[in-house]
């Protein structure tokens, strides 16, 4: 199992944002977390980074236990955040590179994976422009390739297409679908209804529960995901 | 060990870059200690001519006293703004991607605080050689045995900006940390009087500055400058550096959380 | 570039730290404390007080004789010049001096001692062999500033009062000419090889250079300190460096002395010391120069060569004079 979260529970003083929440995603699989806004999907991904210690529940990443090896568990993780992180003045190329060194990653091993990653997102040609002339997609493109440089078998993506126009999107989510292909674990995180394929996983995601888990055309069944998804939170379209 | 010092290159090339980059910044953080230096030391220029205390040897004028002084402005300002911006960079996310990095945080807590120190050892001696060329001069070596003091110092306030930014929860509440932080720490320590003179005026006041650990900063550069070891400022400054470093490491202790996220 | 020329000093301080014992003798500065009736003694290579010795009272100016076998001191209120064995610091005897002599300065024929009497109005000069007085000169009212030409043929007194140099010719012990200078003169030495003489304005702020081959004033200097009363800005004291090219004036309560260009009469900078900057005297090399402050009761040492002062030396109550002893 790649990713495995088993009983977590994260409270901001009385407020549960996460209760008993368990699922696995195994390798190869796209994993989308459904969930309207306050969900507490962001708490997760935070719990999931380690920039928070859940209260209860424990995480694994490709084997390794968060809590007790956690270096070795966030060795494994390629991020995408909710908000850009990109450094608007540098390069492209200078970003990743960066990140490569905060991975230990340096000299021509970390150039050739930058360049690697570049490829994989077909962001090659823009590694020596500065990221403020890139256009949204290109900038989450380059956060997507920035994810990969250090060879991580989780890649945890927290709602990457917000604020990006529909041919972007698509883009991006097929790009994220090709990675799963290729054998990453991707945890997607997001509350559009039509960036996910039938085949693959679905977690719905409601007041810090989980309500479902299973392939994305199993909790549909014949209705529309959206229809499903409105039914399932109770939400007031 | 070597990830370590990959990353700590990296990071402390980072904050070099983007200070370069702020060309506006470098000018005003220059400009602000100038200022006291041509304008409010020249006006008082022989009023502190009177008595003699270590390390200095002989009668100073004024201008000569408040160099050290404002040595320790810069650092202050320095460390405050660095403190902004991780403040800054925790509301835009890159600050999420440096604490990801698979490395113990007070590491990379360290790497930042290492970064925006040598910046502000950058800055002060752009300002000592700028002071130079008006005619405050010290001993040469004094220019060396400075270095020490001014990364320690630099450590410090470093340090209390980490601390203040891991409490801060908002950019708008960083006005405050100026009124409340920098203001008081700069007036009420022997940067712009000497502890004697606050002494005259107030015994209150004299203890206050003599235990702000500013004071002990700028003493220390004060010392290292005519190449001395003020002792107890030493300790002082390493004490409050501990101090506001474990403050900071605790402040972004994973399990105490950062703050409220929105989504 | 300052930088490079701190690194040369410093590089020079190194060196003569290596060679601290290649003197036969420590050089030393007496300074004699008006109001505690001492002499302190400085010694050049450490900066410090190393002796102190009591005088006779309010002991003012001080001159070694040119062997520097003996000190000779105006005692000014117990009305003698004392005669001082430097290396016991006992008195051997007085000298007949008139009445409150304040300053003196030694003919280069090792022999005459010329005395200002300030209540006197009088210039006494005794020969200090025979320890009797050979003549008595009227001159103006309190008579103070003392200087004698180098080839000894003119001996000066200034008067306070009457604001006037009196040119006293040696070989007849008598006044051959008066010039007016501004007011309350306290300083009188001859520079330029002896065909100049200066003499400072304490009242007047300022310096006058008189030709000493016409007796014509030739250049008067003035001072101005940055952030100090005018009125506080009074020349007293001064000395020459070795090259006679500059000159180091005491400019009293604005605690500042003032570095002359001896050639064109400018001052090029001002040297924070003490309070009210009275007398000074230099070290055998003329490398440092020791300036006594009455008010703060200290001596402060300046870099000649740096023009800037390096340290401050605690002294008796209110130091006056200053002598050299090689």
């Amino acid at each position: 199992m790649s990713l495995s979260v088993k009983g977590l529970s994260y409270a901001y003083g009385a407020k549960k944002a996460l209760d008993d929440v368990s699922f696995d995603v195994a390798s190869g699989t796209f994993c989308a977390l459904l969930g309207p806004n306050g969900a507490g999907k962001t708490t997760l991904f935070s719990i999931l980074t380690r920039l928070f210690i859940a209260q209860s529940g424990t995480i694994e990443i490709a084997g390794q236990d968060l809590s007790n090896k956690p270096l070795s568990a966030l060795k494994q993780i390629g991020v995408v955040f909710q908000q850009p992180t990109l450094d608007l003045d540098l390069t492209v190329y200078r970003n990743l590179k960066y990140f490569a060194a905060l991975q230990g990653l340096s000299g021509t091993y970390a150039e050739n994976k930058i360049m690697e990653s570049l490829e994989k997102m077909s962001m090659m040609e823009r590694a020596g422009e500065t990221v403020r002339k890139l256009n949204g997609g290109h900038r989450r493109r380059a956060e997507i390739a920035r994810s990969l440089i250090h060879d991580p078998k989780v890649l945890l993506f927290d709602e990457p297409t917000v604020g990006l126009d529909a041919a972007s999107r698509s883009a991006i989510t097929k790009h994220a679908h090709a990675l799963a292909e290729e054998g990453y674990t991707v945890l997607w995180a997001t509350h559009l209804t039509d960036e996910m394929s039938p085949k693959d996983q679905l977690v719905i995601l409601h007041q810090g529960a989980i309500l479902a888990n299973d392939k994305a055309k199993n909790i549909t069944g014949d209705s529309s995901l959206t229809q499903t998804f409105l039914e399932l939170t109770g939400a007031e379209a | 060990m070597k990830p370590y010092f990959i990353a700590l290159q990296a990071i402390v090339t980072r904050e070099a870059l983007r200070f370069i980059q702020q060309r506006g910044r470098f000018i005003a953080a220059l400009v602000r200690p100038l200022v006291w230096l041509f304008v409010f030391a020249a006006g008082f220029r022989a009023a502190l001519g009177l008595s003699i205390t270590p390390p200095y040897q002989t009668y100073i004028q004024y201008e000569t006293y408040i160099v050290p002084g404002l040595c320790g402005m810069i650092m202050l300002f320095n460390g405050m703004q660095s403190s902004l911006s991780l403040v800054y960079d925790r509301e835009m996310g890159s600050m999420r991607l440096l604490l990801t990095a698979p490395l113990p945080r007070w590491w990379l807590l360290f790497c930042r605080l290492l970064g925006s120190t040598i910046i502000s050892i950058a800055q002060v001696y752009t300002f000592l050689l700028i002071a130079d060329l008006y005619g405050l001069r010290w001993p040469t070596l004094g220019y060396l045995t400075v270095l020490p003091a001014l990364i320690l110092t630099g450590l410090m306030l470093g340090a209390l900006g980490l601390a203040l930014s891991s409490f801060i929860k908002q950019l708008e509440n960083f006005a405050g940390v100026m009124n409340f932080v920098i203001f008081p720490m700069f007036f009420l320590s022997s940067a712009l009087y000497p502890l004697w003179k606050m002494a005259e005026s107030s015994e209150l006041l004299h203890d206050i500055c003599a235990v702000n650990p500013f004071t002990h900063g700028v003493e220390l550069i004060r010392f290292a400058l005519h190449q001395q070891i003020n002792l107890q400022s030493t300790l002082w400054v390493l004490l409050a550096t501990l101090c506001f470093g474990a403050l900071a490491i605790w402040g972004y202790d994973p399990a105490r959380g950062m703050k409220r996220p929105r989504g | 570039m300052p930088l490079l020329s701190n690194i040369t000093k410093t590089t020079a301080l190194a060196l003569c730290l290596a060679l601290p014992f290649s003197h036969a003798q420590a050089e030393e500065i007496w300074i004699s404390n008006e109001k505690d009736d001492t002499i302190s003694v400085i010694d050049v290579a450490t900066l410090e007080v190393v002796r102190t010795i009591e005088t006779g009272e309010r002991p003012r100016g001080i001159t070694f004789s040119h062997d520097h076998k003996v000190l000779y001191i105006c005692a000014s209120d117990s009305d003698a010049v004392q005669v001082m064995d430097p290396e016991t610091g006992k008195i051997l005897h007085d000298l007949p001096s008139g009445e409150d002599p304040e300053q003196f300065v030694l003919h280069p024929d090792n022999r005459h001692l010329y005395i200002a009497n300030e209540d006197d109005a009088i210039t006494t000069v005794v020969d200090v062999e025979t320890r009797k007085v050979v003549a008595q000169i009227d001159v103006g009212i309190e008579p103070e500033g003392m200087a004698v030409s180098p080839d000894g043929k003119y001996a000066i007194t200034t008067s306070e009062t009457t604001n006037m140099t009196h040119w006293i010719d040696t070989e007849t012990q008598e006044l051959v000419a008066n010039t007016l200078v501004d007011s309350r003169p306290r300083h009188a030495e001859f520079a330029a090889g002896g065909s100049e003489l200066w003499v400072s304005a304490e009242i007047g702020g300022t310096l006058s250079v008189f030709d000493v081959e016409s007796k014509a004033e030739k250049a008067k200097i003035e001072f101005e300190v940055q952030g100090v009363h005018p009125d506080r800005v009074q020349p007293v004291g001064f000395e020459f460096t070795g090259d006679e090219k500059t000159a180091f004036v005491a400019l009293g309560p604005s605690n500042h002395v003032a570095v002359v260009n001896a050639e064109t009469f400018e001052v090029e900078e001002y040297i924070l010391v003490g309070r009210r900057v009275w007398h000074m005297a230099f070290n055998t090399d003329k490398s440092l120069l020791f300036t006594t402050n009455g008010v703060s009761g200290d001596v402060t040492v300046i870099d000649v060569a740096e023009r800037a002062a390096v340290k401050t030396i605690k002294v008796g109550r209110f130091p006056w004079g200053a002598a050299l002893r090689p």
